[in-house]
């Protein structure tokens, strides 16, 4: 029987040569940095990156409770939480909106409050925007983050569905990706028509999401 | 898997009535840990690590010989990775189960040692997300290992185990995001359990 060993183990040796698994290249992306002007003297911007600490994943949203705006987060939620395969970035609904990090509402965006950049996704019949303040220096994401969904054409038949690709894509850029696609079939373009990632928005957010942050979030 | 149901079903029948030495069920609880189960690059290199897995092995094995064994083994495995990528803080996560059926020969080595020699088939669970999110494809599951019979007790017997494992890592979900080829990853584990002979 020790033949039987000796071949046993002959098999795990040959079938044991070396082989890795290779990673794909991840070039299917769009450019998710914000762009800030930071020297008011002169038109002077910088390009920075931002992606949710580690420490801070799952994100804490606050999702106002109204017009199934929260069943639509998790939607969107579960939609983006799948684009990462090492659980990177995760997100839950919270109660209390004073420990939020995000908060989303139901509401039409109100005057950007100054030092803020907001970016604003504008489909009929709703519309949404996330304003993102850089504070008192541009490496630094105040908290918290707001978003903003509204319906613009409340009888709408295609109101839900409206409602559902603003609100992923808010989320979207809540998550870091301040940019908007140039490309009609992505979640993240500036119309939102799609209520599914294609593979540039899971490629940018998974590129998002192993890029060096420049801003770090604060909480005032 | 038709096929092992198929070895299974024909151990269950046949075995029992061509030999009527003693039929030994197995019980045993171990953890499994092993080498990095995929590698990334993105922007640096991300290595995925798997954490140990404890796991809960019930077989039943036949005697084939006056001195050896053929047995089947199921294993549920219950793991972890911890994601490692240079200047990010370790994460842990996502956990996954794996399931196995190996059939196996063991026969004596030197007193209490018997070693153990088999393959059969892996199966990576679906999970909730991540790498494990749609499971993964049946893997060939290479195993080989040692017995150590600590303490017996009429039909029981306490056994101390070791066993190594060898399978081509990949799930659907890494194959989905273009992944290609297949992780040589190694496992080595140590268990504790129960044999208990029917004669």
């Amino acid at each position: 029987m020790s033949r039987t060993l000796l071949a046993g183990l002959a098999g795990i040796a040959i079938l044991a040569a070396c082989s890795d698994i290779v990673s794909p290249v991840r070039n299917a992306r769009y450019d998710w940095r914000l762009i800030v002007a930071y020297d008011s003297a002169g038109p002077r911007l910088d390009t920075l990156s931002f992606h949710w600490p580690r420490n801070s994943v799952p994100v804490k949203l606050w999702v106002e409770d109204a017009s199934d705006l929260k069943a639509r987060a998790r939607e969107g939620i579960a939609l983006w939480k799948d684009a990462f395969l090492y659980g990177e970035w995760d997100a839950r609904l919270v109660d209390d909106s004073t420990s939020a990090d995000v908060i989303i509402r139901l509401l039409q965006p109100p005057p950007l409050p100054a030092g803020a950049i907001r970016m604003a996704a504008s489909v009929e019949p709703c519309f949404g925007a996330t304003d993102v303040d850089t504070g008192a220096t541009r490496f630094e994401i105040v908290l918290p983050v707001r978003s903003y969904v509204f319906p613009s054409l409340p009888n709408d038949p295609g109101l839900e569905d409206c409602m559902r690709h603003v609100t992923s894509h808010e989320i979207g850029h809540t998550m870091g990706l301040f940019q908007h696609s140039p490309d009609s079939l992505d979640l993240m373009y500036g119309v939102p028509a799609v209520d599914f990632l294609s593979e540039r928005d899971v490629g940018t957010a998974e590129n998002a999401y192993h890029f060096t942050p420049d801003m770090v979030p604060v909480r005032p | 898997m038709r096929i092992s149901s198929c070895c299974l079903l024909s151990l269950a029948l046949l075995a029992p009535a061509a030999l009527p030495a003693q039929v030994r069920y197995s019980a045993s609880l171990g953890v499994l840990g092993g080498t990095p189960l995929a590698h990334d690059q993105l922007f640096q290199e991300i290595e995925v690590q798997q954490d140990l897995a404890p796991t809960v092995t019930l077989g039943v094995s036949f005697p084939v010989s006056k001195r050896e064994f053929l047995g089947l083994e199921a294993a549920l495995g219950f793991g972890g990775v911890t994601t490692v990528e240079p200047g990010y803080p370790d994460v842990e996560g996502p956990s996954f189960t794996t399931l196995s059926l190996t059939g196996s020969v063991d026969g004596p080595v030197i007193g209490p040692l018997r070693y153990r020699v088999g393959a059969g088939l892996l199966k990576y669970l679906p999970e909730e997300a991540g790498i494990f999110a749609e499971g993964g494809p049946l893997l060939l599951v290479l195993t080989a290992g040692t017995d150590v019979r600590l303490v017996t007790r009429g039909s029981f017997t306490l056994m101390a185990r070791i066993r190594y494992d060898y399978q081509r890592f990949t799930t659907d979900q890494l194959q989905f995001s273009g992944f290609s080829r297949t992780q040589d990853v190694h496992r080595l584990g140590f268990g504790l359990g129960v044999d208990y002979s029917r004669p």
